[in-house]
């Protein structure tokens, strides 16, 4: 059995051409089941996010035409979708498989979302009954290695975009943000973003106040917040624990004074400003004041700029993980490759057995029944010490990933030419033709 | 057989200083997860050996400074179990783990030799004065340790560089409740030791008693603390100025613990 990996990512295509392979997560078994239908395909996986499509196959005989199966499904044409798809093969197909689920090949390295998406591949995949023996290990291997990474590095633990720095400070600040009480002052994307993502990690309430008061109801309508009218500002600013800011304001909006009050009034409890405004709306004199935490959009931003490059020494780390990995689940499958040949090499002795015994069966048959069990015990026993060490041997070198003895044994007993049609074993769904292998070594010994 | 749990549970200290150090600075998850099964252990084999001791001399107190000392490192890694446990940090171990591991290390050696031999220390009253300023000291250890942490945190927020060997800081609020609940129950152990002693001392001195360095320290200590505690409630003191007041009470504590050098009363000799 084979693997091939083909698709295309954020590195190798636009989003234009990887909006139109996505496949939504409610279509994916539908999807999986369509490309094991494919001629010589035995296991399959897509993996489909915003910044990624890619096929995962098993397959037996010719490769697969993962890239016309492409083009036909999803009327792509072929002459614009081949300069960016990338194929995989073999070792180098697990590889990518290994890296992607470890986040290590995503836009954003380390983001936790893609092994939640591997998972979700693989469910819809066995929902479809599209994995088998090979396809089970391959993605075990790759969830454990990508679990191992989460837990051994530290490559998701800091935030790198503007509006989860800001939750993480706020976290650092309150610990839960459980009833946590938000005022967005102004209008502004960033800030939404701020505050959306805020209400998400369990802010309590939101408020809104706005110049504009009918923007303000609007924006309370959609965050499903409270007004506080522009006027009433520094009157009610101390209800909230974190402030965003981000008004078109020339001058200040918040100083000292402002800063003072609404700690008196909150008998010093500690109160996040978020100033997203350019010009700033916050006197940065403020966050000398105790239990006053101020940043500018550019202390957000640094500290995410920081995050991400602490992240890339992370991902060096990450690496090296992966490829301890890898080499371990190299070894798995070395081990499991010669567990037909054990059972190839019984079966072939046991034919080799049963033929000479029908040769002789005329000599024999006047023996009593009694003698002709002897016999059977006899040669049975003859056949299994012979086997014994050339079986031990085999497991052996297995186990210590010896592939040159593992080799010299199946060719000194002629197994090479059966191993490829007894490999998938294992496979529930291809049962194994048990004959062959012995025909092939019975032909040879006659 | 007390001493041979005690040393055990130093060993564990030790071990779980280490781990908890490990937890706290390091990367891998495996220390987080064996620093609290390790404390337990070693606060189970101290529990036992503490027992098993006072069991073995028939009495309900400790009666010299090596018990002191341990029955204090119990109740100081009992705080830090309850703390842990409920604020799931870790943090305070780096500090209160060793201080254990210290505390029991002489005990450890062997049985006091100076022990207190007066009658009154089989008095039910003299249990719960030690006992109860014992967990003050743990207490007010705890609290003062939450408002470094805070002052901490709070630097290093508003500096806003985030140096990495600072993450390990739990959160602004986090340590503001620790500080604070420790702070009231100190309060409390200490008020309810305070009376118990005066009664045993009125008792056995007189009204001189309170002439006793030790003892007028002790109440000078207990009336910073109603300061402390009162700022601290009235105006939600915190940061700096909560360290610097918290430390005002921690070096009266020092004091006072000292002062048995000084004290006529705390001699517990046989008359």
């Amino acid at each position: 059995m084979k693997i091939l990996l083909t698709g295309l990512n954020h590195k190798t295509a636009p989003v234009e051409l990887r909006e139109r392979l996505a496949i939504a997560p409610e279509e994916l078994a539908g999807e999986t089941r369509a490309l094991i239908s494919h001629p010589g395909i035995r296991e399959g996986l897509i993996l489909s996010t915003c910044n990624r499509v890619e096929l995962l196959v098993c397959y037996e005989g010719g490769e697969p035409e993962l890239a016309s199966y492409l083009n036909e499904r999803f009327a792509v044409d072929s002459q614009s979708l081949q300069p960016h798809l990338y194929q995989h093969r073999e070792s180098e197909a697990v590889r990518h498989l290994f890296r992607v689920a470890a986040s290590l090949d995503s836009m954003v390295v380390g983001e936790p979302q893609i092994l939640g998406q591997v998972k979700e591949s693989y469910a819809a995949a066995r929902s479809v009954g599209a994995v088998g023996g090979n396809l089970e290990r391959l993605l075990q291997g790759a969830l454990s290695a990508a679990k191992k990474v989460r837990t051994e590095t530290q490559i998701g633990a800091s935030s790198v975009s503007i509006a989860s720095v800001a939750v993480d400070l706020a976290r650092k600040i309150f610990g839960s943000l459980e009833g946590k009480r938000v005022l967005l002052v102004g209008a502004g994307k960033m800030s939404e973003l701020a505050a959306r993502h805020l209400m998400q990690h369990g802010a309590g309430s939101l408020l809104i106040s706005n110049r504009t008061h009918e923007r303000a109801l609007s924006l309370a309508q959609k965050f499903k917040g409270h007004v506080v009218r522009f006027d009433d500002l520094h009157a009610r600013a101390d209800e909230a624990d974190i402030l965003i800011t981000s008004t078109g304001s020339p001058e200040f909006i918040f100083r000292t004074p402002h800063a003072q009050q609404f700690l008196h009034r909150r008998r010093n409890r500690p109160m996040f400003i978020i100033d997203i405004a350019v010009p700033r709306d916050v006197d940065p004199e403020i966050n000398r004041l105790d239990g006053i935490f101020l940043y500018d959009i550019d202390d957000l931003q640094s500290v995410a700029v920081s995050n991400l490059s602490d992240r890339g020494r992370e991902a060096q780390r990450a690496e090296e993980i992966l490829e301890h990995e890898l080499a371990r689940y190299q070894r798995r499958i070395e081990t499991l490759d010669v567990v037909p040949a054990l059972v190839d090499l019984q079966a072939a002795a046991e034919d080799m057995r049963q033929a000479e015994l029908r040769r002789a069966q005329s000599r024999l048959h006047s023996l009593t029944p009694a003698q002709q069990g002897a016999v059977e015990a006899v040669t049975r026993g003859l056949m299994n010490k012979f086997l014994h060490q050339p079986l031990q041997a085999l497991k052996a070198a297995a186990r210590e990933g010896d592939l040159v003895t593992v080799e010299a044994i199946r060719a000194a007993f002629g197994l090479n030419g059966t191993s490829e049609a007894t490999a998938h074993a294992d496979q529930p769904a291809e049962p194994r033709t048990s004959n062959e292998p012995a025909l092939t070594i019975k032909e040879r010994n006659d | 057989m007390y001493l041979l749990w005690l040393r055990i549970a130093a060993i564990l200290y030790g071990i779980a200083s280490l781990s908890a150090f490990r937890a706290v600075f390091g990367h891998r998850s495996v220390w987080r997860r064996i620093c609290l099964p390790i404390s337990v252990a070693a606060w189970l084999f101290h529990v036992v050996s503490a027992v098993e001791m006072l069991v073995l001399a028939h009495r309900w107190m400790p009666v010299g400074m090596h018990e002191v000392q341990s029955i204090l490192a119990l109740l100081i890694v009992t705080v830090f179990l309850v703390i842990a446990l409920r604020y799931r940090t870790l943090s305070f171990g780096i500090f209160a783990l060793p201080l254990a591991f210290l505390l029991v290390v002489v005990p450890t050696l062997g049985p006091d030799r100076h022990t207190f031999s007066s009658p009154v220390i089989r008095s039910g009253w003299l249990l719960l004065h030690i006992t109860a300023l014992l967990a003050a000291y743990a207490a007010l250890i705890f609290s003062l340790l939450a408002s470094l942490f805070y002052l901490f945190q709070e630097r290093r927020l508003k500096s806003k560089r985030s140096p990495g060997f600072l993450n390990w800081l739990p959160p602004l609020d986090t340590m503001d409740q620790i500080a604070q609940k420790t702070l009231v129950l100190g309060f409390h152990c200490m008020t309810i030791g305070l009376f118990a002693g005066s009664i045993i001392a009125q008792e056995s001195v007189g009204p001189a008693y309170f002439a006793d360095p030790k003892i007028w320290l002790s109440f000078v200590m207990w009336g910073l603390y109603v300061v402390m505690l009162f700022v601290r409630r009235s105006t939600g003191l915190r940061g700096r100025r909560a360290v610097y007041l918290s430390s005002a009470v921690f070096v009266v504590m020092l004091c006072v613990w000292a002062a048995n050098l000084l004290s006529s009363v705390h001699r517990f000799s046989a008359p």
